[in-house]
């Protein structure tokens, strides 16, 4: 380790060792980019996401045509709703991780910290929770209360806290026993004070690994739904939905099930690697 | 290790009765019921079948009947299939479901265990960086993209597998929707087995292991494969859990007459019953799975051992 | 089928074939550039039966829920059914009422009492049929006990509703048995459509003895005790079924095919399984695929009409369209049903203007705004628009609500993209579980919505009882008592010219009030193999295997 690094703080130290990885850095461009081209794109192109083309029915890509993804059954073009799908399966993936990280270090800090009964009661019900075919069980809400962006959100913020809950729990165990809290208490710093000054910023790390690592796994889940029929209202797509809709029509129009597919696991691809190269770079054991 | 059972059998049961509430109370909460139909139904006729399946008692009197039937392990009438009870769909389904979702664990486990080991012996290696792109693809692509695409390759151009349906017994059929399914778990196995059995090879014994100069492959099979197992065993727990919605797309694609059709069209039925039978169905095979894994833990581990 | 030898893969397997002099070569191919697949498509097609007479075909993906015949309501299970079961009379090639059990009939002049003449046919266990069995059967249907959602199909006879509604014992229904091989049916009214009812499997006989026997489980293969074509071999719930022909059956010498195997898949499964040569015969095909299904397929893509009508509901109980028939009318004239049926579609579906479709004889009422060009029709919407208190500055606001389904969601993101281009409406389209789309219809708490009907028999009465006061589907809640007037008087109607006469006045009547707006009207889509003979299109979609047989062929 040369001596200037020594004197960053631990966030630049992860931000270099994570910056070093090509890997990671590749995936943060590719990342990037889907992202400024969802942003951009619809807003740039001529082209409406909803409004049908009756002279456009199912164009194949082509650079010269101006529809360089092709269009769909309703001559529509496909650029466009990809990256209006992009849009949506990451909102969903960011929104939804949101819900499932803040019940997760809610659940998990309340139990780490308050220790004994209470400790026991929570994880208790997280152990039962686990029990819970809880994937099967969105599928039946979602078909049950209709189809809801909120809904969505919910249920799948819902399913995902249990593995958040648990480390953040182990993770604040450690920490209350450390001499610095023990100290804080005993010259009176009041139970919130303490959590929020010492125990939050200690678990800010592994927390965000969680939420890099969930987001993936929520596009995921939406992408299942919009494939059972169960996602986003039309005309809006979700990449899940633009997939399920290509495969009905993978053998005329492969193109409508491969681009946003590809995007989809683009996607995925890029938090699961940064998820992974976030967490060896948090991990204090590199220091 | 009898009482070890006993006891995690016992905590079992409140486990599945918040489940069988759960499933319970959301089912009815719905709106939409079992028996609204594209037809007009005279009230008499609605009143006498809902009579007929106790739903015009209320709904405490319907939940406890659910519970005592549930004791004795009968899960009730399917309201959709007429003529048939639910323990007889899951009786017919579920074969299937654990013929596919076996083999799948089988070639994931074998086919993702050797590329971990593989690629763990020849880190940094184009034999370590290939498969583990792969494998990170195989995780990033989902279910119902590559089970169409099989389909597509090897059903409708090449023609060599069926594109669907079940035959029991037929290995033809039980091919394609087995490898579908096995693919994002080969891929997670190779992944964990991979840094498993790089930390256990990094390990003094084994270091200890090589400096007597016994064989590579030696070394790792007889040392390295069991330190490796442990992360593996305990991820595939919450694994079963995937294989099971996973088979809900599988079935789903290759028109398979397994549990998950029947919980999906159950569902999209108001078929109360069914849905909260599988449901619960599931929640056993959850426990049962993670019950399992602590047991093979406890072989793998003594300290664990002496624990249970 | 063309003749023409266009594949020139084909070429060294039809020297084979002419080999055997009697087996006259054809060839049903499909245009190269599938790559693989091309080769796989072709076909080559004998004249002589095929030795093999096994068909696999498809239905619905939600499968048959159950082979009762009193409890079946899904098509699949009416498909299956009728090859297992057979009524007083059943289905022809051609989709017309012919004799079944019953050889012949007669009926009392004022058409209300009929008596059916059984022919000598047999149980699948070798028991004769009796008269009886009919009586059993239908008093079982309409029994109130038994619980079946379709007690009321068989209303018109007498004393059915009061039945099924528990007020008189089923021993009153209009059906005696005077000796074993006679049935005589009384009726409310004169029902044109009756022959077309009792091919129904809700009209069929049952087997009292295997009822009693075994309970709900007698539809099981071991104890099915039936009068089709074909017997019940496996039935694995929620997927394939197994026919194997039924030699007790009367009409056994014409039956051709030995097995049949129905497989439950949905759309584009059904269309992959025919690619792959796993199905002879699917049940639908995606309308969007249309144009590449027959570009690869050819003459192996068939549709017809079908007895059925793709409309939207507006809900008459509450504003915006309550007794608003300007916005009703601007909103129907809005809608381009050719581009419709044109590129949505493909083609396959037809125009519609009017709720009942296509019917012999039957006059339907199409209204004179269908034939203005479209820049009138629009202007014309516009105004209508304009009186019914719309701007481009106070827009009309609704949502459209539909069940889950690709092919219905692309008609209504079309329409409503119609509506917004030509009236500025704003029109957000919804789609729901298809229950929960059902059930808030039914309680009016939709304001606009899919209301398609598939009729129950070939009928003008079947599309127009929706528009009935009362009746227990009228989900809009269009209520007229001139037009419910119209409606009885038909019922009552002997004459049929006359009936048809009434219930197309009833019918203008409900195109004046705009109760709904029709877009097209379904067709029947099947893909089928050029081997597999024996079918015409129908337009109840009802194909019966014991007509259909394979001829020799070669490739699949």
């Amino acid at each position: 380790m040369s001596p200037a690094e020594r004197n960053d703080g631990p966030w630049r130290r992860s931000w270099r060792r994570l910056y070093a990885r090509r890997g990671a850095r590749w995936a943060l461009a590719l990342l990037g980019l889907i992202m400024a081209l969802a942003l951009l794109v619809p807003a740039l192109s001529p082209y409406d996401y909803a409004a049908p083309s009756w002279t456009h029915i199912f164009l194949r890509p082509s650079l010269r045509g101006g529809e360089w993804f092709g269009t769909d059954g309703l001559g529509r073009d496909l650029l466009v709703r990809v990256m209006w799908g992009c849009r949506i399966s990451l909102l969903i993936g960011i929104a939804a991780s949101l819900v499932s990280v803040l019940i997760g270090v809610a659940w998990g800090t309340a139990a780490g910290y308050i220790g004994g009964r209470t400790d026991g009661l929570l994880m208790r019900t997280v152990d039962v929770l686990y029990s819970v075919p809880f994937i099967p069980l969105v599928i039946v809400l979602e078909v049950l209360f209709g189809r809801n962006f909120l809904l969505v959100f919910i249920a799948i913020g819902a399913v995902s806290w249990l593995d958040i809950a648990r480390i953040v729990r182990g993770q604040t165990l450690a920490i209350r026993s450390q001499n610095y809290i023990e100290a804080a208490l005993a010259l009176g710093v009041r139970t919130p004070a303490v959590i929020w000054r010492h125990v939050v910023p200690n678990l800010l790390g592994l927390v965000i690994v969680y939420a890099t690592l969930t987001i993936p796994s929520v596009i995921l889940f939406e992408a299942l739904l919009s494939f059972l029929g169960l996602g986003v209202q039309a005309p809006l797509a979700s990449l899940g939905s633009l997939v399920a809709d290509g495969a009905n029509e993978m053998q005329a129009n492969p193109y409508l099930l491969l681009i946003p597919a590809a995007f989809l696991a683009a996607i995925i691809l890029c938090l699961n690697y940064l998820g992974d190269a976030l967490r060896d770079a948090l991990d204090p054991r590199h220091d | 290790m009898l009482r070890f059972l006993l006891r995690r059998a016992l905590s079992a049961v409140p486990t599945l009765l918040v489940i069988a509430t759960l499933a319970f109370v959301l089912l009815h909460l719905t709106p939409g019921g079992p028996f609204d139909s594209e037809r007009v139904l005279v009230p008499q006729i609605q009143h006498s079948i809902e009579a007929r399946f106790h739903l015009d008692e209320p709904l405490w009197r319907q939940y406890l009947r659910y519970l005592g039937d549930l004791a004795h392990g009968d899960l009730g009438p399917s309201f959709q299939y007429r003529n048939t009870s639910v323990n007889e769909l899951i009786a017919q389904g579920l074969p299937v479901d654990v013929a596919i979702g076996g083999t799948a664990m089988l070639i994931a486990l074998l086919l993702g265990g050797s590329i971990g080991l593989l690629a763990a012996t020849r880190v940094g290696g184009w034999r370590d960086r290939l498969p583990m792109g792969l494998a990170m693809l195989g995780i990033s692509v989902p279910l119902f993209v590559t089970a169409p695409l099989l389909i597509l390759v090897f059903a409708i151009r090449l023609q060599w597998l069926p594109a669907g349906d079940w035959v029991s017994g037929s290995w033809r059929h039980l091919l394609l929707p087995s490898v579908a399914l096995a693919l994002p778990y080969t891929a997670y196995i190779a992944r964990i087995v991979r840094s498993a059995a790089i930390e256990a090879l990094a390990s003094p014994f084994i270091r200890a292991a090589r400096a007597k100069g016994l064989p590579s492959l030696t070394i790792v099979l007889r040392h390295a494969l069991r330190p490796t197992l442990m992360p593996l065993v305990s991820f595939l727990g919450p694994a079963l859990a995937g294989v099971l919605t996973g088979s809900i797309v599988i079935e789903q694609v290759f028109g398979l007459p397994g549990i998950g059709r029947f919980f999906v069209t159950g569902a999209l039925n108001r078929d109360y019953t069914l849905v909260t039978g599988i449901t619960v169905l599931y929640g056993a095979l959850i426990i049962a799975m993670n019950v399992l894994v602590d047991l093979c833990y406890g072989w793998l581990d003594p300290r664990v051992r002496a624990r249970q | 089928m063309k003749p023409a030898p266009r594949c020139p893969s084909a070429v060294p397997v039809r020297r084979t074939l002419l080999a055997r002099p009697w087996l006259l070569a054809l060839c049903a191919c499909s245009p190269a550039g599938t790559g693989t697949g091309a080769a796989a498509n072709t076909i080559i097609v004998g004249t002589g039966l095929a030795a093999v007479q096994a068909l696999t075909r498809a239905v619905d993906a939600g499968g048959v829920r159950s082979l009762d015949p009193s409890l079946s309501t899904d098509v699949p299970g009416e498909r299956v059914l009728d090859d297992l079961f057979e009524g007083l009379t059943r289905l022809d090639e051609r989709g017309e009422p012919a004799p079944g059990v019953a050889e012949r009939w007669e009926h009392s002049a004022d058409g209300r009492v009929w008596t059916f003449h059984l022919r000598a046919a047999r149980w699948s266990n070798g028991v004769p049929i009796r008269a009886a069995d009919f009586v059993f059967a239908w008093r079982r249907t309409v029994d109130p006990r038994t619980a079946s959602d379709y007690a009321q199909a068989l209303a018109p006879v007498v004393n059915a509703i009061a039945i099924s509604e528990g007020r008189m014992s089923p021993a009153t229904l209009g059906i005696e048995a005077p000796d074993d091989r006679t049935v005589r049916v009384r009726l409310n009214a004169p029902t044109p459509y009756l022959l077309s009812l009792l091919t129904k499997s809700y009209a069929v006989p049952q087997y009292e003895p295997a009822i009693r026997a075994h309970g709900e489980s007698w539809v099981r293969p071991e104890f099915l005790v039936n009068n089709g074509a074909f017997l019940l071999r496996e039935h694995v719930i929620g997927g394939r079924i197994t026919l194997v022909r039924n030699p007790t059956y009367w009409g056994a010498q014409q039956v051709r095919l030995a097995q049949v195997t129905y497989l439950p898949l949905d759309r584009s499964a059904q269309t992959d399984r025919y690619f792959a040569g796993d199905l002879a015969f699917t049940d639908s095909f995606s309308a969007e695929q249309t144009a590449w299904l027959r570009q690869q397929l050819g003459t192996q893509v068939v549709s017809g009409p079908y007895l059925g009508n793709f409309v939207l509901g507006m809900n008459m109980v509450r504003p915006p369209f309550a007794g608003n028939r300007s916005l009703r009318m601007a909103l129907t004239l809005a809608v381009d049903r050719e581009p419709l049926v044109r590129y949505v579609r493909q083609g396959l579906y037809l125009a519609a203007y009017t709720p009942t479709p296509p019917l012999a004889g039957y006059p339907a009422p199409v209204p004179d705004w269908a034939a203005l060009p479209d820049a009138q029709r629009h202007a014309l919407a516009q105004r209508y628009y304009a009186a019914a208190g719309y701007s481009a500055r106070h827009r009309l606001h609704v949502e459209l609500h539909y069940p889950t389904d690709t092919d219905n969601r692309r008609t209504y993101e079309a329409v409503a993209a119609m509506w917004r281009t030509n009236l500025g409406a704003d029109v957000s389209t919804y789609n729901e579980e298809f229950r929960v789309e059902l059930n808030e219809r039914h309680l009016h708490k939709l304001d606009l919505f899919h209301y398609a009907w598939i009729g129950d028999y070939p009928d003008p009465y079947t599309f127009l009882q929706l528009f009935q006061t009362g009746f227990g589907y009228n989900d809009g809640g269009y209520s007229n008592p001139r037009y419910d007037a119209l409606l009885n008087a038909a019922g009552e109607e002997a004459d049929a010219a006359q009936r048809f006469g009434e219930l197309a006045q009833a019918e203008a009547l409900l195109n004046a009030d705009v109760a709904c707006i029709p877009l097209y009207y379904y067709a029947t889509r099947h893909l089928i193999k050029p081997y597999v003979r024996g079918w015409t299109s129908n337009i109840q979609d009802r194909n019966l295997s014991q007509y259909m047989y394979l001829l020799e062929h070669r490739g699949q």
